[in-house]
């Protein structure tokens, strides 16, 4: 990839938070625990009703409340708390930025398994509670299978632990589960444990890619690597127009990487290779750490700059309708009204549909999108859209019968919305 | 004369509208039919159901369901009953609701790599039916060819391949659920990952047949892996064993199996249906198995060979063929059972600890053993920090049944002690319920009833299980709320 993709001029957060904002004026950044807890108590206390923010990355995903109290930013309370090389667990303060807790690993060669987008101004705590992944998802799985425990501030001030630090544990409801994806509804998450993987000894990428036209046949190809002894990391599909401004190809693409030690790296990389059909091309990607480094970065955050109005859905299908999802964005690209990129997880069922146009056309286009993952009988959630815009779509798409369990749950934890609220599927 | 003698009809008016809605052949309710489901695994407590009955789907789980809340009758779902913490034993005279009937499966999707099953589907049955294609269902608990799917999700069961694989929450892709009113919540039919929302599918796995029966199951299957080596390594100082397996993991493997069985286990064992011939006086064995691509796998065993070889082993070796390989594992698999050949009973503990401190807390293991005066054997997954400590005792000797519940309610307390779980796989159940204390203060159980509360609120289905009881800080905070509310 020779040219970064976004202005990578970033924002503040104050400019940020003017477009998107999930915002107050009244700003407090704590530094401990301690103090979150007087801060949220305090507001609890008032009836206040408290934004939570850590990068700042997510501004623009989810929330339809206009103004806040008091916007509680937790990116001071960062750092490693402890990590035991041996039992390869690390415990972690949410401020800390995916590549700050990255780097750090690495020096022990280790690993958190998760591929997040923008890993150097995202946090953990934010990665954790909007439940975001990468491609590598495939192998590894999402946060919900790395968390093993938290350390969660209620908003009445009360600090639960949630699991343990050890890496198998069912002692009582597991939950870790609720907070992981819970958009900062429930609790102030002020530690994190997490599960570690050794950094793979080995690893390659592979691109596949087809024309237009013949995305059939990368299909057929893609199940006949599933059902093969294969154990890929990831099965990105790219679409024409995202392979276009990565690769400077105009078909599409499939990501296949290994991570492995080198022997079986190299027995998967040539199988590929041999059993490829004709019309399918084949090439490595030469510096692998940095083309996945890059591709962290290829969609906007709340950050990035930009003069165009643009958005970013995150579709949930079964692992093979993502063919289906991305053929859709295609589509929808050629007729013109606005710039789609997608790339999606073959082997998982999740897509990122980044969208670039006029307002009503970004409107429409999510609405639609929505409405055909629905046939599919999944589902799609708006990642990243300006405040003005949210009102208008239905950001974490229908609610589900059991909408009243969220509810339950909701106020069970937060009796008082103190909380991100209205940040959430159906308001909560 | 014989004559058979003619069972009683059902007079309990409550019953016979049940018997109407499972059918007649579907319900138990005879004392002697009852007493085969007053205790699950977990075989210390007893206490007899109502009635027992055997619905044949999930319309007729949901009549039953909303019969029994409409009647204030206490119920709790039952599967192969093999739990060992006592989830699915009826403290109230509850109607027991089995999903034995309930065991098809219904659906497999290879490409998107998916099954559905009914809950009383058998664990071992998901593998077997799938893997002429080349797929298997991943958690393998030791019991998995009697213990039903809906048994594991309901314990988050784990098992020994769970090291590199994941439990069962890592692989339940979507639930249908009766809820304790009978309503029937449908979450991610197709499997479809984040659906968004909280995160249902993951509260409810491992909630211990607390906040719903779970009626339908999606999960995931996985590709047999191309290759699998096994090894097996004796060595003559606990901590030897140990020390390997820290090592092993240092060295950047993920083993699909690390597993460690200490003196008295081996001797139960080796007494027990499938012996393998380890030698007499070895104080640890590990059992250790490689899986994936064929290519890179012996590397990592020769890997893992000088690893035990650093650590003294006094004899290591790879599983020569298919065979061999599966007589290791029967032997490791049927542990608890084996117990039986050298104890009239044992009670398995289920302790989880940071695995840097195994030789520390293994050490414990054998004061408690010593103090009690009970023998207690160590089988359990060493690499992810499970231990099973066994503890062998006598009922018929007046006391010792009590003496084994203190001792191994002192092993937990060691787990704990040491920053672990007093629980990674079978559950709280009735069993650990005061342990709960060792690891969670009032205020996080309450956290948790308060989760209870949302799918339970009447505490009708499985009451009294999981959490302390009466849990005290609660009561007394309700006292002073009625007496305030009073004033
Ligand atoms: C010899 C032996 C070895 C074992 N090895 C392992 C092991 O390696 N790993 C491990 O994790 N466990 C192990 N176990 C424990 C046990 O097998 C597991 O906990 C298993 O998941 C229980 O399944 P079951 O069908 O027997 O459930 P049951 O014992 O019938 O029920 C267990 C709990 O689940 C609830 N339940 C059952 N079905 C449903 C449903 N459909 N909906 C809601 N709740 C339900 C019950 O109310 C109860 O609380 C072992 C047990 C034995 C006897």
């Amino acid at each position: 990839m020779d040219k970064p993709l976004l202005d990578r001029k970033l924002l503040s957060i104050e400019e940020s938070a003017v477009t998107f904002n999930n915002w107050s004026k009244n700003v407090r950044s704590p530094s401990t625990e301690v103090e979150v807890v007087e801060i949220i108590r305090s507001a609890y206390e008032k009836g206040q009703h408290v934004s939570l923010v850590s990068g700042g990355t997510k501004l623009g995903y989810g929330g339809v409340k206009s103004e806040y109290d008091l916007t509680l930013s937790l990116k001071d309370l960062k750092g490693i708390v402890e990590h035991t090389v041996g039992d390869m667990t690390v415990t972690v303060k949410p401020g800390t930025t995916m590549k700050e807790l990255q780097d750090y690993l690495q020096n022990h060669n280790q690993m958190v398994a998760l591929d997040p987008s923008w890993p150097e101004q995202a946090t953990i705590g934010g990665i954790v509670a909007s439940n975001d992944s990468g491609p590598k998802r495939l192998k590894y799985g999402s946060a919900r299978d790395h968390v093993i425990g938290m350390r969660v501030v209620y908003p009445d001030g009360k600090v639960i632990r949630t699991g343990g630090k050890v890496v198998k544990n069912v002692a009582g409801y597991d939950m870790n589960k609720l907070l992981v994806g819970s958009m900062g509804t429930l609790g102030i998450i002020t530690e994190i444990t997490l599960k570690l993987r050794p950094v793979p000894k080995s690893e390659n990428l592979i691109r596949l890619s087809v024309r237009e036209e013949a995305l059939d046949e990368l299909k057929g190809y893609t199940k006949q690597i599933q059902d093969s002894m294969l154990e890929p990391v990831s099965l990105e599909l790219v679409t024409p127009s995202l392979s276009q401004r990565l690769f400077h190809d105009e078909g599409y693409s499939l990501l296949i990487a290994f991570e492995d030690v080198e022997k079986s790296v190299d027995f998967q990389t040539n199988w590929v290779e041999q059993h490829k059909p004709a019309g399918v091309n084949y090439t490595t990607i030469s510096n692998v750490k940095e083309f996945w480094n890059a591709f962290s970065e290829i969609h906007p955050n709340s950050l990035t700059d930009s003069k165009a109005t643009q958005a970013l859905l995150k579709v949930g299908t079964k692992n093979l309708d993502v063919f289906s999802i991305l053929s859709e964005c295609a589509r929808i690209h050629h007729e013109g009204k606005v710039t789609i990129e997608a790339h999606g997880g073959a082997g998982h069922g999740l897509s990122t549909v980044f969208l670039e146009g006029d307002d009503a056309a970004i409107v429409n286009t999510i609405n639609h999108l929505q409405h055909y993952a629905h046939t599919l009988k999944g589902y799609g959630v708006v990642k990243h859209l300006p405040f003005s815009l949210r009102q208008s779509v239905n950001v974490w798409g229908d609610e589900p019968s059991y909408f009243k369990i969220f509810e339950g749950i909701k106020h069970k934890h937060d009796p008082k919305n103190t909380l991100n609220e209205k940040r959430y599927i159906g308001g909560i | 004369m014989l004559f058979k003698k003619k069972k009683k009809d059902i007079e309990d008016e409550h019953l016979k509208n049940l018997a109407k809605i499972v059918g007649q052949k579907s319900i138990l309710h005879h004392k002697e039919d009852l007493l085969s489901y007053d205790c699950d695994g977990f075989t210390i407590h007893k206490s007899l159901p109502k009635a027992v009955i055997f619905p044949k789907n999930t319309e007729e789980v949901v009549a039953a369901v909303t019969y029994c809340s409409t009647h204030n009758i206490p119920f709790l779902a039952r599967g192969a009953g093999t739990g060992l913490s006592g989830g699915a034993i009826p403290l109230h005279e509850e109607v027991v609701i089995s999903l034995v009937k309930m065991k098809n499966l219904l659906s497999v999707d290879y490409e998107n790599r998916q099954a559905v099953v009914q809950p009383g589907y058998v664990n071992l049955k998901l593998t077997n039916s799938i893997s002429a294609k080349g797929y298997y269902y991943a958690p393998d608990p030791s019991s998995q060819y009697v213990c039903t799917i809906g048994g594991n999700v309901a314990e988050n069961a784990g098992g020994a391949h769970c090291l590199k694989y994941g439990v069962t929450t890592n692989h339940i892709l979507g639930l249908e659920l009766v809820l304790p009113n009978g309503e029937i919540v449908e979450i991610s039919e197709n499997g479809v990952p984040d659906m968004p929302g909280y995160d249902l599918l993951g509260i409810l796995t491992g909630s211990e047949g607390t906040l719903g029966i779970v009626t339908k199951i999606t999960v995931r299957i996985l590709k047999n892996p191309e290759g699998k080596k096994t090894v097996l390594a004796y060595f003559d100082r606990v901590e030897d064993g140990s020390h390997a397996v820290s090592d092993i993991i240092s060295a950047g493997i993920v083993p699909a199996a690390l597993e460690m069985m200490d003196h008295t286990a081996i001797e139960g064992v080796e007494a027990g249906a499938f012996p393998v011939g380890h030698p007499k006086g070895i104080e640890a064995l590990l059992l250790i198995e490689v899986d994936g691509i064929i290519e890179g796998i012996d590397e990592q065993i020769d890997q893992i060979l000088s690893v035990c070889r650093n650590h003294n082993v006094r004899d290591v070796k790879v599983a020569r063929d298919e065979e061999e390989r599966g007589r290791w594992w029967a032997n490791r698999k049927t542990g608890f059972g084996a117990m039986g050949a050298i104890s009239p009973d044992y009670l398995v503990q289920d302790g989880v600890i940071p695995r840097s401190t195994l030789p520390k807390v293994l050490n414990n293991i054998k004061e408690i053993s010593n103090e009690y005066n009970l023998r207690i054997a160590n089988i359990f997954h060493a690499g992810d920090g499970n231990l099973h400590p066994l503890i062998l005792f006598d009922s018929r000797i007046e006391g010792e049944t009590e003496k084994a519940l203190k001792a191994g309610t002192a092993c937990l307390k060691a787990c704990a002690d040491v920053g672990g779980s007093i629980t990674g796989e079978h559950g709280v159940g009735i069993e650990k319920k005061e342990e709960m204390r060792f690891i969670f203060t009032d205020d996080e159980l309450e956290a948790q009833i308060a989760i209870r509360e949302v799918f339970n609120p009447n505490d009708l289905l499985n009451k009294g299980k999981l959490f302390p009881t009466p849990s005290r800080c609660m009561d007394i905070k309700k006292v002073i709320k009625e007496t305030a509310a009073a004033q």
